[in-house]
């Protein structure tokens, strides 16, 4: 079991998680508005139902209250560099098929993914802090995304914006746990007792 | 052989008397209290375009020896029309709560069916024993961009009909009012008062998963609220009351981020502290007004509990 912190990483840490959990808030605002737009410009249907879209990181999770800190940060991180690819050919395809005329959509994908690469940054420092070792890029990197039709890409589009929303707010929440002072010490728990 | 008809409001109902010939004697009673012939056709039972009034116990003996040949219950009521369905999370990330209700009563017993599809799973609803129209369910996955259906099929013997609620899982997030709401008015500041509540009860983590909070308050001559939206704590100083004016003040939370607010929390009152009045007074009442004065000084909260008041949104 690993000891639990110094007074100076629970403070580094939770330091880390509050400027984390404004992050992720601001993240999930800016990718609502996107989704909005997005929607709108790419015409298709608000309420569609978009299967699961491979390469894209769901979310959903199960008994997510019994989580040790460890999981949360690495299956954050490992969502977050999955979002920052499919991010970056989002903006690709986009600059393909419409140039500059619609730079504001551009704009805005570019936006949110600056904010991506900025969290998985923090995630990374918050797993440096607990002498974590951070997965590299290539394990933890997603695989190559297929190449699609132009409607399959506009649906993957709205699947990506859609499950980055869900997951700025699990971030935040995952956050919150982690910045929850130790029962026994009053300081952080170590990250792989924290629930 | 009685047992119970049921026939709708405005139908023609027509009562054979058992197995009798159609010319037997015969004679018909509704709650044992015979029937005029002029119903009858034959031996058997006209009732035309029943109300709900003509609900109750039917009985047909045979003319001569009071054989009882026929008994019913007729119930007259309606087909169920589109049940109201509502969803709502008070308790998140435990689960949520389906509760519903008809438009309109059907007179006769209805039976509920409800479903709960998450994707492609069914889940479980466990109802309550009261309030009946009411169960819960248990979030399995959080965080999840599948949305939930929610289906309430009601039938009755006249008929059946069905609702169907399609949501997000985070749409349906309401948490019940703050609690405890107190208000004190500040020693020896005539234009502030001290706010404070608790989280409500049934929201189960308000660590993991806190609420931000809105607060509202007015002097009660006046009816244009003032509002201040709060981000953490469970308390707030008013400082801009009006000295000596009664104040009207509510709560309402809502989850940090998702989500809608809840209802206004019951209202409570206060008025700022006052001055205590300087008078001209003579030796002895100097010494009565200075003990009097020092337990005065402290004035008595004049928080008074409010019944339910205003909702928000409402």
């Amino acid at each position: 079991m690993a000891a639990p912190d110094s007074p100076s990483t629970a403070l580094r840490r939770r330091d880390l998680c509050s400027r984390g959990i404004r992050l992720a808030g601001k993240m999930r605002a800016d990718v609502v508005d996107l989704l909005d737009t997005y929607v709108e410009q790419q015409g298709l249907d608000a309420s569609a139902s978009v299967a699961a879209v491979e390469g894209v990181p769901l979310a959903a999770v199960e008994r997510w209250d019994e989580q040790t800190g460890t999981q949360r940060l690495l299956e954050n991180l490992a969502a977050y560099r999955a979002f920052r690819a499919l991010l970056a050919q989002m903006l690709e395809e986009q600059r393909e098929q419409l140039g500059e005329a619609d730079a504001g959509l551009g704009r805005a994908l570019a936006a949110v993914l600056l904010q991506v690469s900025a969290f998985a940054y923090h995630l990374e420092e918050l797993l440096r802090l607990e002498s974590r070792g951070v997965p590299s890029e290539e394990e933890d990197g997603p695989p190559p995304l297929p190449r699609l039709s132009l409607f399959e890409q506009k649906l993957r589009g709205l699947g990506v914006l859609r499950e980055l929303a869900q997951w700025a707010v699990r971030s935040a929440r995952d956050l919150r746990q982690l910045a929850k002072p130790s029962p026994a010490t009053g300081t952080g728990p170590g990250l792989a007792e924290s629930p | 052989d009685s047992h119970i008809q049921y026939e709708r409001v405005g139908a023609d109902v027509t009562m054979k008397c058992g197995s009798m010939d159609w010319d037997a004697a015969v004679t018909w009673t509704a709650n044992g209290t015979d029937i005029d012939e002029s119903h009858l056709n034959g031996s058997y039972l006209i009732l035309k375009n029943v109300d709900l009034s003509q609900s109750g116990q039917y009985s047909c003996y045979e003319g001569s020896s009071w054989h009882l040949k026929y008994q019913t219950n007729l119930r007259v009521g309606t087909p169920p029309k589109e049940p109201v369905l509502m969803c709502r999370s008070n308790n998140y990330p435990k689960g949520f709560y389906c509760s519903w209700h008809l438009p309109t009563p059907t007179y006769i017993p209805n039976t509920f069916n409800i479903s709960v599809v998450h994707g492609t799973k069914d889940m479980v609803c466990e109802k309550d024993a009261v309030p009946k129209n009411r169960c819960h369910i248990r979030y399995i996955q959080l965080f999840s961009t599948v949305k939930y259906k929610v289906t309430l099929t009601v039938t009755n013997a006249l008929g059946k009909n069905f609702t169907t609620l399609t949501f997000d899982e985070f749409a349906i997030v309401k948490p019940d009012p703050p609690e405890s709401v107190v208000a004190k008015p500040v020693p020896n500041n005539p234009r502030r008062l001290e706010v404070s509540w608790q989280n409500p009860s049934s929201w189960p983590e308000p660590e993991s998963f806190p609420l931000k909070f809105f607060l509202r308050y007015r002097p009660l001559i006046l009816d244009q609220w003032q509002h201040v939206e709060l981000s953490d704590g469970t308390s707030h100083t008013i400082t801009d009351a009006y000295a000596g004016k009664e104040y009207i003040i509510q709560v309402a939370a809502k989850d940090n981020d998702i989500g809608t607010w809840s209802d206004w929390s019951v209202a409570v009152h206060a008025t700022p502290w006052t001055e205590e009045p300087k008078h001209l007074t003579t030796e002895a009442q100097i010494t009565e007004t200075t003990s009097a004065s020092t337990s005065s000084f402290m004035a008595p909260p004049t928080t008074k509990i409010c019944d339910k008041g205003a909702v928000v949104g409402s």
